[in-house]
């Protein structure tokens, strides 16, 4: 995102904050090293904001994939935040933005076809990283009632695909044999990397507030995608599938968790004309070119 | 490495070089493995390769025993339901424009040959606008919405095809649930009954819900509660023509017997018994062959004052009770008017 900014036209004054630099952005940026897991982290984040004179701070200290160490997981994730949240009003930003994600709303059965910003954050109870971004999320809210003079913006979009963007759902689409629920075959939507930064820059740039679903247009269902990447399924019955999920965890083989699946099982696709209407997102691709263009790369990858 | 070999042969690289080139390789697989560690297995104990390689087994099992036209069949079965060349495009429902056209061959077979399903009323069908198919609801599986949907796409000028509403727990049910998402299904709720209704579709909904699906065999045709009355101030509000839809013959092809209340309870969807099902197994789940009939009421329009009572619960409930007694009334007339429930 840094990256983006410094080659725009006009690069703002950007001021990272990290446990360690990040290797492109070496000398291209101010940089403090932040913990948030440490017992003054927000005074020391207060006084680091205030003294460069940020107005608008982007949060995203968040794992991408689920870590296996709840505790520290939930440490950064839920107390670091509110550390966060702490800090910017003590220095007076006037923007905080978050990174969250569509999945805290879960998946479940009786989901709407598409969930609105209105719609309750049911997160998968078995899915602790997904439960402590929905803790945080709460949090921002009542942190958002409580400093009406910080404009608290959520982004919360679906799975990202793309050509460099890697998490545990990329890995899990990965494989040449990908496993599916026997019998379910829910819609999709997929957001592009590019979208997803498009959209971090609107929000830090427009004057909104509130939380934005984002995702690409359009969707399809599971196996259509999957036949689309010449992949073939490795459809398995639920109950199973539950209990692997629970073994792989177990004996940590890389697989994803069984509360994973059920991302898989339910659909949880989101409405984005809220973003689109205030934010002025426009997503450059739709779910199936964010999808193919994270096949497309990974499929070259293996003939370099 | 083939290839290295197969330019060697016709007057490539001696075999000094092939070693020089071979060594070199080995060289450099060593020198990044150096740099990014040893090339990480992720074939590992991971449980779906045990699976996988299980199924493997099993397969070439199969195949010595010489019983491989089984696994082959079963698979021909298997993508025959998933119809593996499907469109590449679905609306935002997920209805497939493709897997409907395939279909359509059994749902004529359904409508015209094991069904008989006689319409009446067709011309109370609005030509247009926002309209909303109130029907009467039988079984588990919404074979009458399908019909109901069949009936209007052939009978309606304009050959639109209405989308309808499924209960909750359809989407728990595997299979059933794609199944009926790409068909034209869409999870009965009113967020998804108003979008769309204002995006121009057609919408077919069964306010008694799961009641009027696992009521016993004695109370057919006799209606349920009708829901909270939602789908009214829902038309009330989006001016939507709401047409009364009876169905008779539906209710008879899953006479329900028995609903046990343990299942319901451990599998968290209902478990009716019929006559069939479970005993029969998978067979029980084939609807009995009873004579239809389908009848479209009189279109009830909203008037100006009527629109502006969509918040006000009394009227709303009123208008509900009125709905639901005149498709009582066109229930109890094509029942009475028909001689038998398998004879046409």
């Amino acid at each position: 995102m840094a990256l983006r900014l410094l080659e725009g036209p006009s690069p703002p004054r950007i001021v990272g904050l990290d446990l360690s630099v990040p290797k492109a952005l070496e000398g291209r940026l101010r940089f403090h090293r932040v913990d948030l897991t440490g017992p003054t982290a927000d005074s020391v984040l207060a006084e680091l904001l205030e003294k460069e004179r940020c107005d608008a701070l982007l949060h995203a200290a968040f794992f991408t994939d689920p870590h296996p160490d709840r505790e520290y997981a939930h440490e950064l994730e839920v107390i670091g935040s509110l550390n966060v949240m702490n800090a910017s009003a003590a220095a007076g930003v006037s923007k905080l933005v978050v990174a969250s994600t569509a999945q805290v709303y879960g998946p479940h059965p009786d989901n709407p076809s598409f969930l609105s910003e209105r719609h309750a954050l049911r997160a998968h109870p078995d899915a602790h990283a997904i439960r402590d971004r929905a803790e945080m999320e709460q949090l921002l809210r009542t942190f958002a009632t409580r400093h009406p003079s910080i404009s608290v913006v959520s982004l919360r979009p679906c799975w990202v695909m793309g050509p460099s963007y890697t998490s545990s759902v990329t890995r899990h689409f990965e494989s040449a044999r990908v496993t599916t629920l026997l019998g379910y075959d829910p819609l999709m939507q997929f957001l592009h990397e590019e979208d997803l930064l498009d959209a971090v820059g609107l929000a830090l740039t427009r004057e909104v507030a509130g939380p934005f679903n984002l995702a690409g247009d359009g969707l399809l269902p599971l196996s259509t995608l999957i036949q689309l990447a010449g992949k073939r399924t490795r459809p398995l019955p639920h109950p199973l599938l539950y209990r692997l999920g629970y073994l792989a965890t177990v004996a940590r083989t890389g697989d994803p968790p069984a509360a994973f699946y059920d991302y898989l099982r339910f659909g949880w696709v989101v409405d984005t004309e809220r973003a689109k209407q205030e934010l002025g997102f426009r997503p450059g691709y739709t779910t199936r070119e964010a999808w193919m263009s994270c096949v497309v790369e990974r499929r070259l990858k293996s003939y370099r | 490495m083939s290839e290295i070999e197969a330019a060697s042969g016709n007057g490539g690289p001696t075999p000094e070089q092939l070693a020089e080139l071979r060594s070199s390789l080995a060289e450099l697989r060593g020198e990044l493995e150096a740099r990014f560690g040893p090339q990480r297995e992720r074939t590992g104990a991971s449980p779906f390769r045990v699976l996988d390689e299980l199924g493997n087994s099993l397969r070439s099992g199969l195949d010595k025993l010489g019983v491989s036209g089984l696994y082959s069949g079963l698979r021909r079965l298997v993508s025959a339901y998933r119809m593996d060349n499907r469109s590449l495009e679905v609306d935002e429902f997920g209805s497939d424009p493709l897997y409907l056209e395939k279909s359509r061959v059994l749902l004529d077979f359904l409508f015209d040959r094991w069904w008989r399903v006689k319409v009446s009323g067709a011309e109370h069908l609005p030509s247009g606008g926002r309209v909303l198919l109130v029907a009467n609801c039988s079984g588990i599986l919404p074979y009458d919405a399908l019909m109901i949907a069949h009936a209007v796409e052939r009978f309606h000028p304009s050959q639109l095809r209405p989308r309808f509403l499924a209960a909750d727990w359809i989407a728990t049910l595997p299979f059933a649930q794609p199944l009926l998402t790409r068909l034209g299904g869409v999870r009965a709720c009113p967020e998804n009954a108003e979008r769309l209704l204002r995006t121009g579709h057609w919408v077919v909904t069964f306010p008694e819900g799961q009641k009027g699906a696992v009521k016993p065999f004695r109370q057919r045709y006799q209606l349920q509660r009708f829901g909270r009355g939602g789908f009214v101030s829902l038309a009330l509000r989006l001016d939507a023509t709401v047409v009364p839809v009876a169905v008779v013959g539906a209710e008879e092809v899953h006479p329900v017997l028995l609903d046990p209340t343990l299942p319901r309870r451990l599998l968290g969807v209902p478990l009716p018994v019929t006559p069939t099902f479970p005993v029969a197994g998978p067979l029980g789940l084939i609807p009995l062959p009873s004579q239809w009939r389908i009848r479209f009421g009189e279109p009830i329009r909203w008037d100006a004052v009527a629109r502006e009572k969509a918040g006000d619960a009394l009227y709303v409930n009123r208008a509900r009770d009125q709905i639901r007694n005149t498709i009582q009334l066109l229930l109890d007339e094509e029942v009475h008017r028909r001689t038998g429930v398998f004879r046409s």
